[in-house]
């Protein structure tokens, strides 16, 4: 991966999307896909924060790369996630207080999502600044439209809400808004995918990365 | 040996480095969000009581709840006093909801406002729903308590979240019992049944 055209920084992003989506195809950070997937605004919320946090992430790793000493390099990263997710809190914290009080609870949680710190490892710290960021907003809105898809499907079976709007007149099923509900929901868009994938694309097309 | 002060000063330069960063940007932000969150708490003050002058709500002491200690205040309109409010907290089931509470001259409850709290998303979150919060309007203490049945004389739980429901009915109570003590003469020989509300509910 060393030149790179404007085709390979798009099936980079795309990478993120769909071939290794975080959730669904590479199966990390579903602690956090599980615990706030329960409203889509929630999800969203989430996502746009872990966004921010990776592409900072991995541009700063690329850039410091040569400098970092490969023995100690878990260290090294696990310090300028911390450091990316403090100034994100603070920053919300001073400035934009409503979206702190609906975020404030996540933000700090990033810290430690394995799929900041793998993709700092497996890509950041193997290339340049520009792929490294796309990479990262890849993988961002891989994990925003994870955490998207699972909390509409939730939302709108344990709640009959969508971003909080009523929609369905019915009792809702309250063991969809629990955890539990969070492995039913992934395991079936797991599933889903995977179906997909064998019987449209021969077990390569939209994946790819499946395994 | 080489290796090693290598790697020490690898990693010092990232720690130190990055410790400005933050240090800098904490710097910049922690007065900004000092002024945002005093003027927070005075607009949260106003809205408790709307009908007391600009400057009428002022601090009438404090008290302790849960080791913790919280201001209570006397909202005035010119000599008339129109509204008591505490601050206060119950322990939920992943945090401390934080909380105002504020009263009638006659110690009914006139507001209640959820000022913050770390409970579960979609389930404990509730507590904020008017559907929830509104309940405790115009109740006096001795109504103060949570069932788990549909109810217009007590406050009602919510389905799948009723640690956090009886942490805001606990922390609402705690406050409403507090004031009554202070202010209401008259009320007082409610307060022994105080203690049977916080047990007994399981």
């Amino acid at each position: 991966m060393s030149a790179h055209t404007k085709s390979s920084y798009w099936s980079i992003f795309k990478n993120g999307l769909f071939g290794e989506n975080p959730v669904f195809r590479l199966a990390l950070s579903l602690c956090p896909a599980v615990a706030v997937t329960n409203k889509v605004k929630n999800g969203v919320l989430m996502g746009v924060a872990v966004l921010f946090v990776m592409v900072m992430v991995n541009a700063t790793v690329s850039l410091i790369r040569n400098f970092i000493n490969p023995k100690v390099r878990i260290p090294s990263y696990m310090f300028i996630i911390a450091t990316w997710v403090t100034v994100t809190d603070l920053v919300i914290a001073a400035y934009s207080r409503a979206v702190y009080k609906e975020m404030g609870l996540y933000i700090m949680l990033i810290v430690a999502f394995a799929i900041v710190l793998s993709r700092a490892e497996v890509f950041a710290m193997r290339n340049k600044l520009l792929p490294s960021m796309i990479d990262g907003a890849g993988m961002g809105m891989g994990f925003l439209l994870a955490l998207v898809i699972l909390g509409v499907f939730r939302e709108l079976l344990g709640s009959g809400t969508l971003w909080g709007v009523p929609v369905v007149q019915a009792k809702p099923l309250l063991i969809m808004v629990l955890p539990t509900g969070g492995f039913f929901a992934m395991g079936l868009v797991m599933g889903l995918l995977h179906w997909d994938d064998r019987k449209y694309f021969g077990g390569t097309g939209s994946g790819g990365g499946a395994h | 040996m080489k290796d090693m002060i290598k790697i020490t000063l690898s990693l010092l330069a990232i720690f130190l480095a990055a410790g400005v960063v933050m240090g800098l940007t904490y710097k910049t932000t922690s007065p900004v969000k000092y002024i945002a969150e005093q003027k927070e708490k005075q607009e949260a003050l106003r809205a408790m009581a709307p009908e007391a002058d600009a400057d009428g709500i002022k601090g009438a002491g404090a008290w302790t709840s849960h080791a913790k200690t919280y201001d209570y205040y006397e909202a005035k309109a010119g000599k008339r006093l129109v509204a008591y409010i505490a601050s206060t907290a119950g322990k939920g089931y992943s945090s401390y909801i934080k909380m105002l509470v504020s009263l009638d001259p006659d110690l009914k409850i006139k507001d209640i406002k959820i000022l913050g709290h770390g409970e579960t998303p979609g389930l404990g979150d509730q507590i904020e729903e008017p559907a929830f919060i509104g309940q405790f309007k115009g109740k006096s203490l001795p109504q103060i308590v949570l069932v788990k049945v549909e109810t217009k004389e007590n406050i009602q739980a919510i389905s799948g979240a009723t640690i956090s429901s009886r942490a805001v009915t606990n922390g609402v109570k705690d406050a409403v019992q507090m004031l009554v003590d202070q202010y209401g003469a008259g009320v007082k020989a409610v307060s022994k049944g105080h203690q049977a509300g916080h047990e007994g509910r399981k």
